[in-house]
Parts: structure tokens; sequence; C-alpha cells
């Protein structure tokens, strides 16, 4: 078990953990709950990877219920911040269920998603039928950028699962004829951020400000930064959110580009490292949630720094384990550590059941090769090769 | 058993996993490149914006100078007021909670929520505090300190105030500040001064500025985003303005306003002046003009309403008479006509000249204000009486251009050059001036041609001549101290701060009268048999129990036009006493209509304070 384990991506994991808490330190925000968050987290990581993932599967119903539930008390017991409702106290403990959801819908959608290796319409449908419920009431709360995280991590497992390119066509036509009735959908404040995002100067000290204030930050970094515990708009207090939703504009004016490339190199590792588990997991229900796992830290990675730079709107997303925030820390850690438990579990040489393949196999495999079960020692390389032999 | 490289499969990448990938990096590779666009190219550009965020330059505004009189007691305080200032970065960014501070505040200090809104909205510096409200009252000032904690971007800022003491007494002397008026305010801000700047206006206040105003000092603080000082990172501090040492008395300054304003009411008068003067040196022992108008609402910021009453009222309160007002100077004026007699040989202290009801040049009659015979008298009788009819032929002896030249000598016609803006020379008319007062000089027309009779009521202070009570009070130090013209000045001396003296006044003649010892002191003598004439001035003296020791001189002088029921002003000079002569005084009375009755008893009251105080006036 050791052998198999993945020792890159917890390193890496550590490093973003570490440049999150000094970072968050630098903020002025409450380290040492940040460190406590990055604890109870590397506990939820070991756990999950000490986990058989694949007991998931069958815990998916549940799993989802348990979601609904917690977003629908949001709704009815939430506390409000910043108008809006998405917080939830749970033992004295501050839990953002929306967070939270993140991970679960991933699951819920691997084993739905892994029933099946061809995704027929039905199943399509299902899927969407699926996601919809916690993205509406995540839409509610409301917290527009974590639906669209939702929906995005939502479209790209549909796409490594195998969707049809006119199953994902028809989503994508549907998002172009919906885009008409956003502004109809969105709350006045997230249609005036859309508008901002498009012109940031026609209101600098109103919604323009944070984006103003945030690309300020980034830019007066310059190439070297002006060193932990020295960047004055972070510190001073201009760049608002400055240890959660803008903490990558803390970072960047304090660590400059060589940080903050450094910061995306990691994370691009971190990225790559988590397809791995997509490709070498030793069922299909593991090849969908690693994919998922790396999906919702690619939407959130993107998303974050993005809007930090200026390059898209903003949006309340944390940037995955550098942001304060004890339920994003935790959520993302345990979801690493599943992506760990289906590397710890993947498929060696010793092979149980047959491997399951993002796409069915038997277009590209000789007649009855894709039919038959690997024998010991086997996985589906050697299968192909005795075919072809 | 088929081992496959040490049991350790590589992941099978399927198309769709290696463009999601590929994605991946290329999302990555975008965020990087936009990334090293801000930082490298526009670095240098957002980190100037960085700094303008964080550091403010702050101006420390200098304490002005206090004005005192000659012993030192405070004429001006610089009183602290509270405003409410705001710094519109600071603010809550949220608009439900900007709303909620501002309805709080609106209900706290007073002001429309509305009219802060837009104050907010148009000041020119997002990151420079805007003044909400001036001068808070104390329970205001109160109720917004106990809840500033919660309001962040809103302060109170303490500024001083200048505060007059008994404006309607000294307030024509100090003047006031007020704020800069825009068509200055380029000239004023490269001296360094500030938009919001108060600045001297008029009176003492303009005319000593610039030591009055001090140096500014600065600051360069680190703010954080709400308008919090973080730290200081340098500083120069502001050199307080220096003190100003008035020659004024503020006793006698006291006293003269008190007889002259009692001396108004007493014969139905609104308006009028006086000025008291060292005859020695120049020092302005008290100058009043009548009526006077509160300074303090002008430093507080004016109302339009309170702007406009005084601007209309018909008695002109913010005319300074005694520096600015011109008015004809009547019999007053005689001694001058006396002295030209006397020194160019027309006539000698013993001549004798007869004083008829009227003359008679080239037609024209001209009356004396008897309307009948006083006889033959010297020239000290007819000062003393008055007689016009005198004055007439002496003047017509002399000549305009000589009586205009011994005019000048006396000081006639030129601005006095005191601490004080707005000064006018009044007017000492010729045959040039005449004739340039028409547009195309015809010499045949009697409106610009010089007549015989400009000449001859030249010589009784009138046709076209006119002073000012600064001019009279000049005038008759000089005929009390034997010719000598004085620049009158209201400054003994500057000090710094520290108690270094900067700049002393020292006495300055500026011209001598042409005349011998002995010509003036006949016309002294003429001044001295005035206020001794029984049952006529001497009575005042008398009535007030101070002894008529000097010189005195009435004067009646019409104005508005030519014609015998013209509306006329009062006038009375006077200088004590007579051996050495220490009190030089003018009194002016507008519309006045019987000098001896109506400006005299002021002089006299004067003179009584004077007298009964003279220890304290000249310790």
């Amino acid at each position: 078990m050791i052998l198999r384990f993945d020792r890159l991506q917890p390193a890496l994991a550590a490093m973003l953990c570490v440049l999150g808490v000094m970072t968050v330190f630098s903020a002025g925000a409450d380290w040492v709950r940040q460190v406590l968050w990055v604890a109870l987290g590397a506990a939820a990581y070991v756990a999950a990877t000490l986990y058989d993932y694949r007991r998931l599967r069958g815990l998916a119903p549940s799993l989802y219920v348990v979601m609904l539930v917690a977003l629908l008390a949001v709704h009815l017991v939430g506390h409000t911040a910043l108008g809006a409702r998405r917080w939830l106290s749970v033992a004295g403990f501050p839990l953002e269920p929306s967070e939270l959801s993140k991970l679960l819908l991933v699951i819920v959608l691997a084993a739905y998603l892994s029933r099946d290796e061809r995704i027929t319409w039905r199943a399509f449908v299902g899927a969407l039928g699926l996601v919809a419920a916690p993205a509406a009431l995540v839409l509610m709360q409301p917290d527009l950028g974590t639906t669209m995280v939702l929906l995005a991590v939502s479209l790209g497992m549909l796409f490594l699962a195998g969707a049809r390119p006119a199953q994902l066509g028809a989503v994508v036509t549907a998002g172009v004829v919906a885009v008409p009735l956003l502004p109809h959908i969105l709350h006045g404040y997230q249609r005036r951020r859309l508008e901002i995002f498009l012109d940031p100067t026609q209101d600098p000290l109103g919604a323009g400000y944070n984006l103003l204030q945030a690309r300020i930050a980034v830019g007066s970094g310059g190439l070297f930064g002006r060193g932990w515990l020295h960047g004055l708009q972070g510190q001073l207090g201009f760049v608002p959110e400055r240890a959660t939703d803008f903490v990558f504009a803390t970072f960047a004016e304090e660590f400059g580009l060589l940080g903050s490339l450094v910061l995306l190199t990691v994370f691009g590792v971190l990225l790559l490292r988590l397809l791995r588990p997509a490709g070498v997991a030793s069922d299909r229900f593991g090849e969908l949630l690693a994919a998922g796992v790396f999906g919702v830290v690619l939407v959130q990675v993107v998303q974050n720094v993005g809007m930090n730079i200026g390059l898209l709107p903003i949006a309340g997303i944390p940037l995955p384990l550098i942001s304060y925030g004890g339920s994003a820390t935790i959520t993302t850690l345990a979801a690493l550590g599943l992506a760990q438990s289906v590397i710890v579990r993947r498929r060696t040489v010793v092979f149980q059941e047959g491997p399951v393949r993002l796409r069915p196999a038997s277009h590209h495999l000789p007649p009855g090769a894709s039919r038959r079960l690997p024998m010991d020692g086997e996985d589906s390389r050697t299968i192909r090769r005795r075919a072809q032999a | 058993m088929i081992r496959l490289g040490g049991g350790q499969p590589r992941p099978r990448w399927s198309l769709r996993l290696l463009s999601v990938a590929l994605a991946a990096l290329l999302l990555i590779g975008v965020l990087m490149f936009q990334l090293a666009r801000l930082q490298v190219t526009d670095g240098a550009r957002l980190a100037a914006l960085a700094r303008a965020n964080s550091i403010r330059h702050v101006v420390l505004e200098a304490d002005r100078g206090i004005i005192y009189d000659r012993h030192g007691a405070p004429l001006v305080e610089n009183s602290p007021v509270w405003n409410l200032v705001a710094i519109p970065a600071g603010l809550p960014l949220n608009g439900t909670d900007r709303a909620t501070e501002l309805a709080e505040l609106s209900r706290l200090a007073g002001v429309p929520e509305q009219k802060m809104a837009s104050q907010l909205l148009s000041a020119p510096d997002l990151y420079a505090s805007t003044t909400l409200k001036a001068n808070l009252t104390l329970a205001e000032e109160l109720a917004v300190n106990e809840r500033l904690p919660e309001m962040p971007g809103v302060s109170i800022a303490q500024r001083s105030v200048r505060s007059y003491v008994d404006p309607l007494v000294f307030g024509h002397v100090l003047g006031y500040v007020g704020p800069i008026a825009p068509p200055e305010l380029k000239a004023l801000q490269a001296q360094g001064y500030q938009p919001d700047e108060m600045v001297g206006r008029v009176g003492i206040e303009a005319g000593l500025e610039s030591f009055l105003r001090g140096t500014d000092g600065w600051a360069d603080e680190e703010v954080d985003a709400r308008g919090q000082v973080e730290r200081v990172l340098a500083m120069q501090a502001p050199l307080p303005g220096d003190a100003v040492y008035l020659t004024l008395d503020a006793s006698l300054q006291r006293a003269t306003a008190a007889s002259l304003a009692a001396g108004l009411v007493r014969d139905g008068k609104t308006a009028g002046a006086s000025v008291v003067m060292d005859p020695r040196t120049g020092e302005v022992l008290a100058m009043v003009s009548l009526p006077g108008y509160d300074t303090n609402l002008f430093t507080h910021g004016i109302s339009r309403a309170d702007y406009s009453r005084l601007l209309n009222d018909p008695d002109k309160p913010l005319l300074n008479r005694a520096i600015a007002g011109q008015y004809a100077p009547g019999s007053t004026f005689k001694m001058v006509t006396a002295t030209a007699g006397l020194q160019e040989g027309k006539i000698t202290a013993q001549t004798l000249l007869s004083c008829p009801p009227y003359v008679n040049v080239n037609g024209w009659i001209y009356h004396n204000w008897a309307s009948y015979s006083l006889g033959y008298m010297n020239v000290a009788k007819a000062l003393a009486t008055s007689c016009d009819t005198f004055f007439y032929q002496v003047a017509a002896m002399v000549g305009d251009v000589t009586l205009a030249k011994y005019a000048r000598a006396y000081g006639f016609g030129a601005a006095k050059d005191i601490e004080l803006p707005g000064v006018m020379a009044g007017l000492v008319p010729d045959r040039i001036w005449k004739q340039l007062q028409c547009g195309v000089p015809d010499l045949n027309s009697d409106a610009c041609r010089w007549t015989e009779g400009d000449t001859i009521t030249f010589g009784i202070g009138q046709s076209y001549l006119l002073t000012t009570p600064l001019n009279q009070a000049v005038y008759v130090a000089a005929v009390a101290n034997g010719g000598r013209v004085l620049r009158p000045t209201l400054v003994n001396a500057v000090r710094d701060v520290a108690g270094r003296t900067v700049s002393k006044e020292q006495p300055v003649v500026t011209g001598t009268v042409p005349a011998s010892p002995d010509n003036i002191q006949a016309v002294r003598e003429g001044m001295r048999e005035e206020i001794n004439r029984p049952y006529n001035m001497n009575y005042w003296f008398r009535a007030a129990g101070v002894p008529a020791d000097g010189g005195g001189k009435t004067g009646t002088a019409q104005w508005g036009g030519s014609g015998l029921d013209l509306p006329t002003h009062a006038w009375f000079v006077f200088f004590a006493p007579y051996a050495q002569p220490e009190v030089a005084l003018s009194v002016f009375v507008e519309r006045g209509e019987l000098s001896e009755v109506e400006a005299a008893p002021i002089g006299v009251d004067v003179m009584k304070f004077y007298r009964a105080n003279i220890a304290a006036i000249r310790a």
C-alpha cells in the first residue's frame, strides 16, 4: 500500500497549505484557526486515503439526500453574510454546505455515471436532473459562483464519462439560449458585478473597487513582490476580502510574479497529478471520482485567479488551500484524500474486476476482445496485445 | 504472472483525458500570461497607484498670530471648532451599509442625507477629507464622537477659527479673515496657501497677513483603506504666525467708540468716525468707525442673508470711514489757508481784515456763516470765530495753486501709509484736475474752468476738497507738533513665537510744512482761542471738567453740490496739551449739522477719558 502511495500529491498539497497559512497570516485573518482547519483537513485526508472509496458508491444516494437537506437547511436556518445565506452553525462551528456540496456532487455524479459505460440520453438527462436540484438551491442562496463551479465540474465529468458530442452540444446550446435570460435570474449585485467586470472604471469606489484594488495590488507586486508581510495594499486593507476571495491579490503583491508563477506551477503539477488516478483507477467510479476532484480544483483555481487579475467577473470562489476558510480547506483536502484513495487502490498486477474505460473500448478493439475478462495479471494493454497477436 | 513495469501500470491517456489535461495547462498558461502582463508591463503604473492609495500628504495648519493692543491685551483668539469630515474612499463600499451610516450621521449631526451624499459624490479627491458640516455644536460633536468607532471613513476635525473681542469696537481696525476668492486662488496657491485656508480680507488681518499667517507644516502619513493613520513617515511642524502688538489702547478705543456712539444717539445721527493719535510719533491710539459690524460672522462663514443685510444697509457698516470715508473738511481746513497767508507774506499775525456777512466775486455772492458783520479781526480771531469771509480774502490773496501746495504739505490728498488696506487719499483739487473732470475741456464753461469762486471756497475747505478722518488727525497733529507730518501707524511691534521682535515701528516724518515756527504758532494760537471762547466751545470743556488746554477747530462742511441749503457733515479736530501736545484727534459726524454742538462734545468726552486714564494709557 505504501508503495502505491502517490508521495508527490500530498507534498504539493502541503506546500499550498503552508503558503496559504502564510498569506492568511499576512492578510491579518485568524491564522491559528486556519492552521486548525489544515490540521483537521490533514486528518480528513488520511481518513479518506485509508477509506476504500468504492464503498462510497453504495452510500451515494444517502449522500445526495444529506447534501440536499444541508442546502435546504441553509435556506431555513442559515446565517446571513454579505447579503447571502451561506452558513450553518454546526456545534458552534460555521459550516458552508455549498463548499461541501462540491465534493458530494462529484461523488454522487461519479456513482451515477459509473452505473453504465454508455451515456444514454436517458442517463444524460438523469444526470442533469441530479445536478439541477443542488445547483438551484445554491443559486438561491444566492451564490452564483458556486453554482457555476457545480455546473462546470458536472459538464467536465460528463465529458470525461464519454457523453456523446450531441448530448454536450445540447447542453451548450441550452446554455447559449439561457444567457439572454440571465439578467432576469441574476440578483442586482450579481448583474452589477458582471457590468463592472466589463467596465471597472465606471464606479471605482463602489462595485468596481474590488476589481480595481485587486488589480492594483497584483500589479504593484512587480517581478519579485514587496516581500512577505510587506504588501502595502493588502496590509492596509485596500484589497477587500483579502484573506478569502482576494487572497491571491495579497499573495501576488507580496511574492511578485515569481511567487505567483511558482504558485500556479504547483497548482498545475497538482492538477496533472490528479488526472493520474483518473487514468489508472481500478474502476469507472474511481476514474470519474478522480476526474471530478480534478475538475473542482481546476475550476476554482482558474475562476479565483482569473477574477483577481481581472480576467473573469467577481464570484465568491475560494482559492483551494490558500483562502481562509474551514469548510473549503477541509473539503478540498478530503477530496485530495479520495483521489489518493483511488491511486492506492488502482489497477495493479492483480485485477479483480474488469477495467472500465472512460469511453467504450469496443470501437477500438478487435471483436471479441472487449468482452473478455482479463486474466490474472493482465490489464487492457495485455488484452489488446493478445488480441493483436 | 506477467509483470509490467514493476507492477506500475502507466495511465491510459484517452483522447478526452488528454484534451482535458491540455485545456487545464492552457488555462493556467493564460493566467500566467496575464499575470506577467499585470506585474511586469503594468507593474510600475499600478505600483504608483498603490502608493497614491496609501501615502497621504497632509498639511498641518499653522496657528495664526494673535493681535494685541499696546499693553498686550488680546483682541482676537483662535478658538477651536469641530468639523464633521469624511473620506469618501473610507466609507463602507456596500450600498446598504453606506446608506445606514449616512442616515445615522444625518440624525446625529443634523445634516440632510441628500446633501451629504451629493457632497461626497462631488468630492474632487476620493482619498482626501471633505467637510460634511462645519461648526458642530458641542452636543453634536459629543453625539458623533461617541459613535465614531462604528462609522468608518468619518471623523471629526478640529480647526481653529478667529474669534474677535468686541468686534463692533475693534472690527474696523482688525478686520477679519475669510475664504480665498476663486480669482486669487492661483496667485495665493503659488505662495503655499491651501484652497480652504482663511486669509486676511480687511483691516490688520489683511495688512499684516504675511506676519500673521505663519508657515504651514506637513506630514506624509501612511493610511489604511479606512483613512486611519498607520504611521507618520515624515513631518515638518508648523510655525505659528507672529504676534502683532498694535498702538491702540483697548480702553481708549472702547471709550472713543462709546463717546462717539453716545454723541450720535444724542443728535439722532447714525454714522461717524474718530481717530486719536500721538502727534509726536504718529501712533494711532484709537480708531473708530460707526456703525461697526460683527466680524465674527465672517470667520464662521457668513450667511447670504446677513451679508446682503450688511451690504444694503444705508449706513454702510462695512465702510471704515476713518480711512476710507472721504468728505470735505470744511472750516477745519482754515489752518492751512492761515498758514499759507502768513508764510506767503499776504498777511501777518497782526493784519486786520474785515469779516462781512458776504463777499461778491464776479457777481456771485459768497456768504459767511453769520448774517452780520463781525468787524475787523486778526488771523487768530478769524480762526476762533471761524470767519468764512476772512479766509475768502486770504485765499484770494494766496491763490489756488499756492493753497494746494500748502494743503499737500499738510498731508491732504495723499493716501496715508498705514497698515490697513483700502486707505483713501482724499482730494486736493487744482486747475488741471478740474479740467480733467470734463470729458472735453471747455475753458468757457464753469464746470471745467477753475473760477475765482473755486479758489475762495477752497480757502474754507469746500470747493472740491476731500479728506478722511485719518488725514484730519495727521493734519492736526502736524499743526500741534510745529509742522511735522507723521506717518500714522497702528503697529507697535511684531514678535515671533519665541518672543523676538521681528519688526518695530519707528516714528517716520513724511514731510514738513514749509512754514516758520512763528507762523505755525500763530495758527495754534487761533485754535487755542477757539476752544476758549466763553458761551461757546469752552462750555463743553467746563461741563466735562476738562481744562481747555490745547487747540481745536470745528467744521461744518457742506456737501452734495452747490447752493444755500446743502446737507452738512460735522468735524472737530483737537490737540492737547497746548505746550507739549501728546494727543491729536479728529471727530467726524456724518450728516452732522452743527459741529460745535455735535462733533466737539464727542472729542471733549474722549479727552476726558484720556486725562482720567493717562497713567494707564501711557504706561
